[in-house]
Order: C-alpha cells, then sequence, then structure tokens
C-alpha cells in the first residue's frame, strides 16, 4: 500500500472534524473522496499535506510511519496538492511558475533557459502541452489547472491530491483534465479528488470513499457502485427525484432589450442583450463564468448601470430606477456570489434575513422582533437551515446553510420574477435537492425565473429555455428539451450553433 | 450563549488594552523613579477620589462622550467620519453666537443655541458625505481637511467680527452668554452639568435606535457589508449624507453643551487644546462603535486625563504618563483592527472552500 491513514481523529475544541478516518491509496490509483460539506474531506486531506495534526491516528508511506509537520515535510515524501484556489504568480511565465521552490541555477542566478527546457521536456513526458514563456494570467483556467498539476509533478510528487478540481472548468476541460489524470494513472501516480460531483467521480476513479460527519460511511469500487449509492452514502437517506411538470407560460414578466454596457476594455461588457422570461418558465443562462452574466445580472437589479437599452419587469420600465424600486417593482434575486453580496458576515441570522422584508417586519420605522423571529424560524424549519440559533452570527454557518437562509429569503419574497444566480454554487447533495425543489415550485406558482449557472446539468435539470453567453453576447437560444450537453458546451466556448 | 460570548469576547478585548496600558504606565513611571502602587492611587484619587473629583470627571467626560457618540453612529455605517472636531467647534461657534445674538428668554436662548449647533455641525458633516456620494471624494480624507477650515474659520470669527471687546482680555473668543442661558449644574459647586445627562440619555437612546428601529438596521448593514445593503435596497448616497448629517449634529451638540455648560463663551482653541474630538474617535474604537461602550470608554479617558492631573499634584511623576497609557491604548486599538482585518482577508480566502 503506498499511504495509509489509519484512524484519524481531528478535533477542534467540542467539534470534531473528522473520527476515526482510515484511508488507503494505492500506486496508479485514483481514489476519490467525496461527502457534503463540512463531512470532514478538507481536513482530512490538510492532514496529509501537513497543514493540520491529527488529534489521534498515524500516517505511513510504503508502510512507514512518517509525521509532517508542514506542507514541506509531506513535498519531501512526494505528496502534491492542487488546490481550489490556485496559487500561481499571474505575473509569471508558466515555466517560472512551475519550477518554484525548485529553480534551476547557474552560479547564484536563476537559469530561466533551463527552466523552460525543465518545464518542455515534463509537459512532454506527461503529455500535457503548455507554453513556457505564457504569462500565467493570460491563461485560461483549464490551462492554469494544467501548470498547477505540472508544478506538482516538477516537485517530484508521487501522490497527487486535487481539491475541487473541475470547478472552474470548462465542459471541455474538465474532459482533458479527466483524460490527464488517467493517463498519468497509467504511468503510475496516485490521485486523490476531492469532490462533489458524482459523474467526473464515476468516470475518473477506481475507488470511491465517502465521508458524512467526520465519520467513513464506506470506500466502494467505482464499477460496483452508482449515482444513486453514493449520494445515499453521503445524504444518509433516499433523495427524491425532482418532477417537472410541462407548463403553459404566461405573458412575460420581464423583457430586457438592447441592453449594452460599454466598460473601459475594447470590448464591451454587455453587448445588446435582448430577452424575455414568461410566467411559469424557468430560463437557464449559461456560459463559462466572467461572460457577462454577472454584469447581466447586477444591471436587471440595478446594481449596475447601462448604457443602452431598457428593462422593463412587469410592465414598470425600470431602466437607470434604484435597487430599491425594482425590487418593489417584482425582483427577488439570489445573488451569484454569497459572501460578496448575499450576507453581512458579522450580523445575525435574522439580521441578514430581514433585508427586504423591512415592510413586514416593521411599522413605523420600529423593527417587530416577535414577526422577525416567527419568519426566520420558519424559513430554518423548512431548509433544515443549521444554525446555533436566529443570533448566530452568518460567519458561523456553513457555505451550504448560508446559501439556504439567502435562497429562503429571496423565495420568501414571493416575487413575479426571481433570479437565482449560482443557487447551489458550493452547496452539497441534500442542500441543493431543496433549492431545487424551491425554484420547481415557485416556477408552478407561475413565477419567471432567470437560472444563471456555471453547472450545465443544473440548467439543463431545471431550464424551460437556455441562453447562452460568451463575450457579453447571446450567442445562442435552445429548447432545454432538445439541447445536448455538447450543443451548449460548443456555444459556451465561442463555436456556432450547430442543427 | 452566543449573545454572552460575544459580548464577553467585545469586553476582553478593551480589558486587555488598558491592563496593558497600565502595565506600561506603571513601567514608565519606574523609569522616572517613582512609586508604581502610590502613583496609580494618586491617579484613581484624581479621578474618583471623592464627589468633587468625580463629578469633575464626569464633566470632562460629557463632550468625549458626545463626540465618540456621534462618531460611532458613522462608524456602524461603515463611514470614517474624522471631522469630529470642525464639526464641534462650528457647533460650539454657532451655539454662542445664537445665544449671544438671539432675543428672548433664557430657555430661548438655550434651545436655540442647541438646535443651531446641530444644524450647522450636521450640515457641515453632511456636505463631506454629499462630496463623497457625488463626486466620490474620499470622505475620511475631505473630513479631516474641513477640520482645518472649520477651526481656522472660527478662529477667525472670534478672532475679527465676534470678538470679545468688553473686557480686558486680549484672547479670541465671544462675549459670555447670559446666565439665563447656561446649562444648569447638576450638584451645587460642581463642574458637572445638564449636558452629562443630554450625553447618557443620548447614548441609551442610539443603543435602541441602532437595534431597534430600521434605519440603525440600514446603518449597521451598510457598515458591515457596503454591498449586502446596496444589494437588498440600501441606497447608500442617502445613508451616507443622512448618518454624517447624524453625526456632525451630534458631534455640533458636543460643542455646544461645552459652550453652554462649562465654558459660556467660544474660546479659540479651547475645544481643540483639550483634543475632546480625538479622544471621542478613540472612545469609539475603544468600544467598537458600541454607544454604551463608548460611553464607558470615554469615562476611561476622562479618568486618565484627569486623574493623571491629581498624580501630578501629589507625586513628581509628571502628567504625561496619561498620555503614555493613552498611547498603549491605541496601540492595542490599532492591533485589533489590523487583527480583524488580516482574520477577514483569511475568511475571504477560505470562502467556498470545500470543508
Amino acid at each position: 500500500m503506498l499511504l495509509e491513514m489509519d484512524s484519524i481523529t481531528k478535533s477542534y475544541g467540542l467539534v470534531t472534524a473528522n473520527r476515526n478516518v482510515s484511508f488507503n491509496l494505492r500506486k496508479g490509483e485514483v481514489h476519490a473522496l467525496i461527502g457534503e460539506n463540512g463531512a470532514g474531506k478538507t481536513t482530512l486531506m490538510r492532514i496529509l499535506y501537513g497543514m493540520e495534526s491529527p488529534t489521534s491516528g498515524h500516517i505511513k508511506i510504503n508502510g512507514q510511519p512518517v509525521v509532517f509537520h508542514d506542507p514541506t515535510d509531506a513535498i519531501k515524501h512526494k505528496i502534491g496538492m492542487v488546490h481550489q484556489h490556485f496559487m500561481l504568480f499571474p505575473a509569471f511565465s508558466i515555466a517560472e511558475n512551475i519550477v518554484i521552490g525548485r529553480e534551476p541555477k547557474k552560479s547564484m542566478m536563476f537559469d530561466r533557459k533551463k527552466a523552460i527546457e525543465e518545464t518542455i521536456s515534463i509537459s512532454e513526458k506527461y503529455n500535457m502541452p503548455v507554453d513556457p514563456k505564457k504569462k500565467v494570467a493570460d491563461c485560461s483556467l483549464g490551462m492554469q489547472q494544467r501548470v498547477e498539476i505540472l508544478k506538482v509533478l516538477h516537485q517530484g510528487a508521487e501522490i497527487i491530491i486535487l481539491d475541487e478540481p473541475t470547478g472552474v472548468l470548462t465542459p471541455l476541460e474538465v474532459k482533458e483534465l479527466l483524460a490527464s489524470i488517467k493517463s498519468l494513472a497509467a504511468q503510475g501516480k496516485s490521485f486523490i479528488i476531492i469532490s462533489h460531483k458524482l459523474s467526473e467521480i464515476m468516470e475518473v476513479s477506481d475507488r470511491i470513499t465517502v465521508l458524512r460527519d467526520g465519520v467513513v460511511t464506506g470506500t466502494v469500487n467505482a464499477g460496483e457502485t452508482n449515482e444513486e449509492q453514493l449520494s445515499r452514502m453521503m445524504v444518509g437517506r433516499e433523495l427524491v427525484k425532482l418532477e417537472r411538470s410541462t407548463l403553459e407560460t404566461g405573458k412575460p414578466v420581464i423583457d430586457v432589450s438592447g441592453v449594452s454596457i460599454k466598460g473601459n476594455k475594447a470590448k464591451p461588457l454587455l453587448d445588446r442583450i435582448s430577452f424575455q422570461v414568461r410566467e411559469g418558465e424557468i430560463v437557464g443562462v449559461a456560459g463559462i463564468s466572467g461572460n457577462g452574466q454577472s454584469e447581466l445580472l447586477q444591471a436587471i437589479s440595478g446594481l449596475m448601470a447601462i448604457d443602452e437599452g431598457t428593462i422593463v419587469i412587469q410592465d414598470q420600465n425600470v431602466t437607470g430606477a434604484s435597487v430599491k424600486q425594482i425590487r418593489d417593482s417584482g425582483l427577488a434575486h439570489i445573488p451569484e456570489d454569497r459572501y460578496l453580496w448575499g450576507v453581512s458576515k458579522e450580523a445575525t441570522v435574522s439580521d441578514n434575513g430581514i433585508m427586504g422584508h423591512l415592510a413586514s417586519t416593521s411599522k413605523r420605522g420600529i423593527l417587530n422582533r416577535k414577526a422577525i423571529r416567527t419568519l426566520v424560524s420558519e424559513w430554518v424549519d423548512r431548509f433544515a437551515i443549521k444554525t446555533g440559533s436566529l443570533n448566530t452570527k452568518a460567519q458561523y454557518l456553513s457555505g451550504g446553510n448560508l446559501q439556504k437562509l439567502i435562497v429562503a429569503r429571496e423565495i420568501a419574497q414571493q416575487s413575479p420574477f426571481l433570479i437565482a444566480a449560482e443557487p447551489t454554487r458550493g452547496v452539497d447533495v441534500g442542500a441543493m435537492e431543496i433549492i431545487h425543489g424551491e425554484l420547481l415550485k415557485r416556477r408552478e406558482e407561475r413565477a419567471a425565473i432567470l437560472l444563471v449557472s456555471s453547472e450545465l446539468t443544473e440548467i439543463m435539470k431545471l431550464a424551460d429555455r437556455i441562453l447562452v453567453m460568451y463575450e457579453g453576447k447571446i450567442v445562442g437560444e435552445l429548447d432545454a428539451a432538445t439541447a445536448t450537453e455538447e450543443q451548449i458546451s460548443l456555444l459556451m466556448a465561442g463555436g456556432k450553433a450547430v442543427g | 450563549m452566543d449573545k454572552l460570548k460575544d459580548t464577553l469576547q467585545a469586553l476582553i478585548q478593551p480589558l486587555l488594552a488598558i491592563v496593558a496600558g497600565l502595565l506600561v504606565g506603571a513601567i514608565a513611571i519606574l523609569l522616572v523613579g517613582g512609586d508604581v502602587l502610590e502613583t496609580y492611587r494618586e491617579m484613581w484619587k484624581g479621578a474618583f477620589g471623592n464627589f468633587f473629583f468625580l463629578t469633575n470627571t464626569l464633566a470632562r467626560a460629557t463632550p468625549i462622550i458626545l463626540v465618540g457618540l456621534g462618531v460611532a453612529l458613522a462608524f456602524r455605517a461603515g463611514f470614517f467620519n474624522m471631522g469630529a472636531e470642525g464639526q464641534m467647534v462650528l457647533g460650539a461657534l454657532s451655539a454662542a453666537l445664537t445665544a449671544l445674538y438671539i432675543p428672548g428668554p433664557g430657555l430661548i436662548k438655550m434651545l436655540a443655541a442647541i438646535i443651531a449647533a446641530i444644524i450647522v455641525a450636521g450640515l457641515w458633516s453632511a456636505f463631506a458625505g454629499w462630496l463623497d456620494s457625488r463626486f466620490g471624494m474620499n470622505l475620511l480624507i475631505t473630513t479631516l481637511l474641513l477640520n482645518y477650515i472649520a477651526t481656522l474659520f472660527a478662529g477667525y470669527m472670534v478672532a475679527y467680527p465676534f470678538k470679545d471687546r468688553t473686557g480686558s482680555s486680549a484672547l479670541s473668543q465671544t462675549q459670555m452668554i447670559d446666565a439665563s442661558a447656561m446649562f444648569p449644574k447638576l450638584f451645587q459647586g460642581m463642574t458637572v452639568h445638564l449636558g452629562f445627562v443630554i450625553a447618557i440619555v443620548l447614548a441609551l437612546g442610539m443603543h435602541l435606535f441602532m437595534k431597534h428601529t430600521t434605519k440603525g438596521y440600514e446603518i449597521r448593514m451598510m457598515g458591515g457589508n457596503p454591498l449586502f445593503a446596496s444589494y437588498g435596497g440600501v441606497n447608500r448616497g442617502k445613508l451616507m449624507i443622512i448618518s454624517m448629517f447624524v453625526s456632525g449634529a451630534i458631534a455640533g451638540l458636543a460643542g455646544a453643551s461645552e459652550v453652554l455648560g462649562t465654558q459660556y463663551r467660544f474660546l479659540d482653541g479651547s475645544l481643540t487644546a483639550a483634543n475632546y474630538a480625538w479622544s471621542g474617535i478613540m472612545a469609539t474604537l475603544l468600544a467598537n462603535s458600541n454607544p454604551i461602550g463608548t460611553a464607558f470608554a470615554a469615562l476611561l479617558l476622562s479618568a486618565l486625563q484627569t486623574g493623571g492631573m491629581g498624580m501630578e499634584r501629589n507625586t513628581d511623576v509628571p502628567l504625561e504618563i496619561s498620555s503614555i497609557i493613552q498611547a498603549v491604548l491605541i496601540l492595542f486599538i490599532s492591533a485589533k483592527i489590523t487583527i480583524s482585518f488580516i482574520k477577514r482577508k483569511k475568511a475571504g480566502a477560505k470562502d467556498g472552500s470545500a470543508v
């Protein structure tokens, strides 16, 4: 056995992140580690990478017990980790980033030529082509990830930990990454992959270990399991299959026409965007992040000024109106970045809950504490939000629970138009199920929903129509019933629609 | 449970700062050859030793509490109002001139003086808020610079047009206001006056306002995460102008209270030399913008000063020891700000990662 983690327990005060977790890895194996948020995956990997020390338990490599005090120790034992947020220097070239920490030297000086040679040779050896002189800032996220993996390989890693490796990648890049992982494994490298995405896990891994509440619920061979079984092991219960009825759509609730934002770059941020969302309809906006989706949402909700075009909600022209006016005209908004827009971390759960609900929770400017308690605790129950109390600060809630609070708050507006931006980003399967169910319920209640997501599967599952954005433009509109993932991926990457 | 923990945590840091301040002060006392216990005993006596000293400390705390409350309101909304000094000075000047030149009975003069101080200082402060929300001029810088304009303008006013030419003194000051317009003293022969009661009532009122009103809620949310507040429909520009107005108005009230309760005239430099405004800002920072905490912190800072004076009277240790203790307090406050900044950055990096 290449790596054995034996009965690892890690406690932080009263909280136990890992309890008697045993995990092992064979040479040349891809071993996935899955579980809901807060299940203890990242803690386990931080222990393996020397960033945390276990409260009890041991780690053995090739049968030899080892103790890591910091990541340097782990790297010495040929363990490498690619973090979810890349740790690259954007201003430096690919070659410089890859050799960092083990720079080739000519006498006292950095030997750039040698660095480039080393980069070329390692990229050829593992069949992961890169342009060594290109600046990392100019690389796509997929390329940056490749650089991260090559960096780890250059450090001589035999065991590579990938934390949520596909979160930011395009579908095409995901395919390439999975292929690279398989080929590296065939050359004897071993992988531990932390992920939420069951389909990718099923495709790439040999074995899968599931964690729930800090405990291993099982280790299975990928060939002998399926996504349903894995979900059950993660969540601890059966998941309900979502039912989507066919609905007759009504009149348009929002009408966006010819909206442009010039921005200060050569290309406009938004380029003549026009679309409608009707009653009882979910319109999905697909696209790789950074192609104008954020700007579109901010333009609609009044957080960003537009240069051209009009926006009409419920027959009211809200072009250039204030956020409050737009909300009053019938908008609720699940923001794409919950920490940036969606909450005040220092404020309590109930304070975060009543944003936008002041009219119903106050009288003549005085907050009605009782009404607030009733309102927010109802959401806590319905959405199974795990929180100490309503006075707990938002920062102490896990990402998934915070997201549920935001979704509950916005859905409770019962507004005719709802923006749902990345409604399930970083939340676990159980929370995702609840959120998807609530969105579909709003659709049944004849709300118009604009769903923006970088998860294609989410869009395909929920949307009636799909708009694809690329470089600030809508480059395609597809009927969700007939659209294929390939079609959308191609449009997302800037290709022309086929068929 | 959470609440209790939060309150305790909020208390730990100011207490640590005070302890550290006293320890460093002790070292300084030893260095100048003083007796630490004796010195601190004299300091305590000077601040709280008898009824006269106690009320004197309260009187000195009054403007600091008021300024602190004004600043706290703006800080809570995330607006760094550094202009308390100028706002206070303009408030004091307006109060003095109004009390001098408005005809009528004393009570009318007093109320008119207070209202004038509130309006002038409030508008002066709101002007900085307007410059920020309308033209994006950095509030921290404009409020700082407006201090100079305000204090120099007030100095000019009392050096020339409104200078007191009745007496023999050559000071830049207004005439003395009518005795009937003065704030009554709370106790016969003691310095503490009505202003202290106003300050305490205001501290309680602001505490309730922040906790129980929708405007208070909007201010707290704007201070916690301005993007969240804007997303929820709070109008930043409007809130900025309103909260800057109120913040300045309270600082102006501090000025009025000094004129009506202690000095009975506007004397150039008397408010700036006593550092009331900056002590108020310190009190706010020490109390993390909590209104009631601000009142206590202001009391502490005032006690350091009055206690220091008592100490200087009765020992060989100089008054500067008080300044050293204050300096350590400031160091701790800035350390607190830095730590929370680092924590926030770290938390930011962790966001969205799988745990």
